[in-house]
């Protein structure tokens, strides 16, 4: 029996198409928002967590309080905080940097990518696992004006690629280019130009000023414990707490939390798109049970019941839903992998993924959102009298 | 003689924009199975109000209604439709089918609403179709037929579920005289095989062929 409300729905729908598919855009602009929001924010939270253990979860970094990325102004650390760093035994590795734009030539094209100096051998080891080269070698020690490059600052910085062994100017110096690294999917590290930190000081006469201090510890080490020594330690020495001392892990933690907010908002945001599908649903099948009255009197006049006319109607209302479900989910997904392939060709990587989960769960949406927006008017319809309704013209 | 329906002090009351229309003043009468019965009357004189009545679309504001014996005014809302849509078949004026519902689909309908094997269903309304003689016309819509043929498809369908009376309230009313006679015809042969049939009409024709005529004046029966 359901199986012949289910026709007579489908044949109401068909019967007036330009308005039922205008209703079920409503719905489809909906889920496909929520799909497609929900989809992204899942593969920034991929996207971010791979970058985290790129970077390794053995490394503890430190920085000045007001370090805020690379180019920032930053002032707090200096050598002597590096010193205090090397102190701690558990540390395998301890490698300083310091991060500044510069004004980058090549072959008469000027950029102002992000320069990052750091000591040649201690970046070596630090990057000897999470960071590979393309092509040549790391920076070692002797090495003066030379220069390793991020994949995008080779290919894509300048008009002409970049090779091994090529020139290029650094704030009017001349430095040889001895490796490319593998790209890492973010854009700022694959456009930065890492040379040694002595050379650095030297250009852009820093003095001894550190922008982040990253250090390895030994393997078996209990991360959280020596953070907290090192906390310890540095305020002892430096006598204020103008530092901060952080674990990728609890990078990763306060990351996700910003985004767990972001998400919430802009699933909120779609969903208020949802909301007005459905109001847009409710007032398709009003006017589907007004333009219906006399249709509903007949039906009852030969033996239809008042719950046989409110299942016809929810039916209706439900597959109006279904069907915007569908194509909503369709549609966002579509758009998602589309932005997420738009992402990761301009150098963000997005691991936007199917996520068969999430489409059951719009579809189920939305078919709900129909059900609910078609509850009232399918009352109403079912509540009609007969008489009144046979009268109707 | 059993009776199929029996109107016992039926009164009807409309509230109209505060006014109080009295359109049934407390009639009584009986219908047994198997006959004729014409119900004629001006119009406004409540003959409508009485079909509805019998036909359970509307309940009496006062007095008792059977159907074979079933007192209507007892059952609740879903038992009514129920009852209505097994032991009554309405036939109207304007045909009243589902226009987006080819004849075929419009004969089946009530068989749905009765919850019978599909199949089954499918079957039966095409016998009524060829019975009402539209064997040729199954797959079209209302919009499609001519009047005539709308009725008749409006027959087949007040005839899907072996009704024990048939309502027809001014079945001819909407068609030229030659179409009408012919489905009053139709009507006279559904009686012979034994269906109570109820016509409410204007014309005088007609109710001469029934065999009995109840005139209502007033919202009463006129002697």
């Amino acid at each position: 029996m359901i199986l012949e409300y289910f026709k007579l729905a489908v044949n109401n729908i068909t019967h007036r198409k330009v308005r039922s598919w205008l209703t079920i855009i409503g719905i489809i602009i909906g889920i496909a928002s929520i799909i497609a929001l929900i989809s992204l924010s899942l593969g920034l939270q991929n996207s971010i967590a791979e970058q985290f253990e790129s970077f390794g979860s053995d490394k503890i970094l430190v920085s000045a309080a007001t370090f805020q990325g690379p180019g920032s102004l930053s002032i707090g650390l200096t050598e002597k905080d590096v010193e205090t760093v090397k102190k701690i035994q558990e540390f395998k590795v301890v490698a300083p940097f310091i991060a500044k734009p510069g004004s980058v030539e090549y072959k008469g094209e000027s950029k102002f990518p992000i320069i990052f100096g750091g000591q040649p051998k201690e970046s070596a080891e630090l990057f000897a696992d999470t960071r590979t080269l393309e092509k040549g070698r790391y920076l070692k020690e002797g090495d003066h004006y030379d220069a390793i490059l991020g994949s995008r600052a080779a290919k894509k910085l300048f008009k002409k690629e970049i090779r091994i062994n090529n020139k290029i100017k650094i704030n009017g110096k001349e430095f040889k280019v001895v490796g490319i690294f593998e790209e890492v999917g973010n854009q700022q590290d694959d456009s930065a130009i890492s040379i040694p930190l002595d050379t650095f000081k030297e250009i852009f006469k820093s003095g001894d000023q550190i922008d982040f201090i990253s250090a390895q510890v030994k393997p078996g080490s209990n991360i959280p414990e020596v953070q907290k020594k090192l906390e310890r330690l540095l305020k002892d020495k430096r006598g204020d707490e103008n530092f901060n001392v952080v674990t990728p892990t609890q990078i990763l933690e306060q990351i996700s939390q910003v985004l767990g907010i972001v998400q919430a908002v802009l699933v909120g945001i779609a969903a208020i798109s949802l909301v007005v599908g459905g109001i847009g649903i409710m007032n398709s099948m009003y006017t589907s049970v007004l333009e219906r009255t006399r249709d509903i009197g007949v039906m009852k006049a030969i033996g239809a019941k008042d719950s046989d006319i409110l299942k016809i109607f929810l039916i209706e209302s439900g597959l109006m839903g279904f069907v915007g479900g569908i194509f909503g989910v369709v549609l966002g997904t579509l758009l998602s992998l589309g932005i997420g392939q738009y992402a990761t060709e301009a150098g963000f990587k997005l691991l936007v993924t199917i996520n068969p989960q999430l489409m059951l769960f719009g579809l189920f949406f939305a078919f709900i959102a129909g059900i609910i927006s078609g509850v009232l008017p399918a009352y109403r319809a079912s509540q009609l009298n007969p008489v009144e309704a046979l009268r109707h013209e | 003689m059993q009776k199929v329906i029996q109107l016992q002090n039926v009164k009807k009351s409309y509230n109209l924009d505060n006014v109080i229309v009295n359109a049934l003043n407390g009639i009584s009468f009986e219908v047994n199975k198997g006959e004729l019965v014409a119900i004629m009357g001006p119009s406004g004189s409540g003959k409508s109000t009485a079909m509805q009545i019998i036909g359970s679309l509307d309940l009496p504001t006062e007095g008792r209604v059977f159907i074979e014996d079933v007192d209507i005014t007892k059952l609740s809302h879903s038992n009514i439709a129920q009852l209505r849509g097994k032991k009554v078949g309405f036939i109207f004026q304007t045909f009243n089918l589902i226009p987006s519902l080819t004849a075929l689909e419009n004969v089946t309908l009530p068989m749905l609403f009765q919850d019978l094997n599909k199949t089954k269903q499918k079957q039966k309304a095409k016998e009524l179709l060829a019975l009402v003689g539209l064997q040729d016309r199954m797959d079209h819509l209302p919009p499609e037929l001519s009047g005539g043929q709308r009725q008749r498809v409006a027959i087949a369908r007040a005839l899907a579920n072996d009704p024990e009376i048939i309502l027809a309230d001014e079945p001819t009313g909407n068609l030229d005289s030659k179409t009408g006679g012919e489905i009053i015809n139709l009507l006279l042969e559904l009686n012979k095989k034994g269906t109570t049939v109820l016509i409410v009409t204007h014309d005088q024709n007609i109710a001469k062929r029934a065999k009995r005529i109840i005139t209502i004046r007033d919202g009463l029966i006129a002697k």
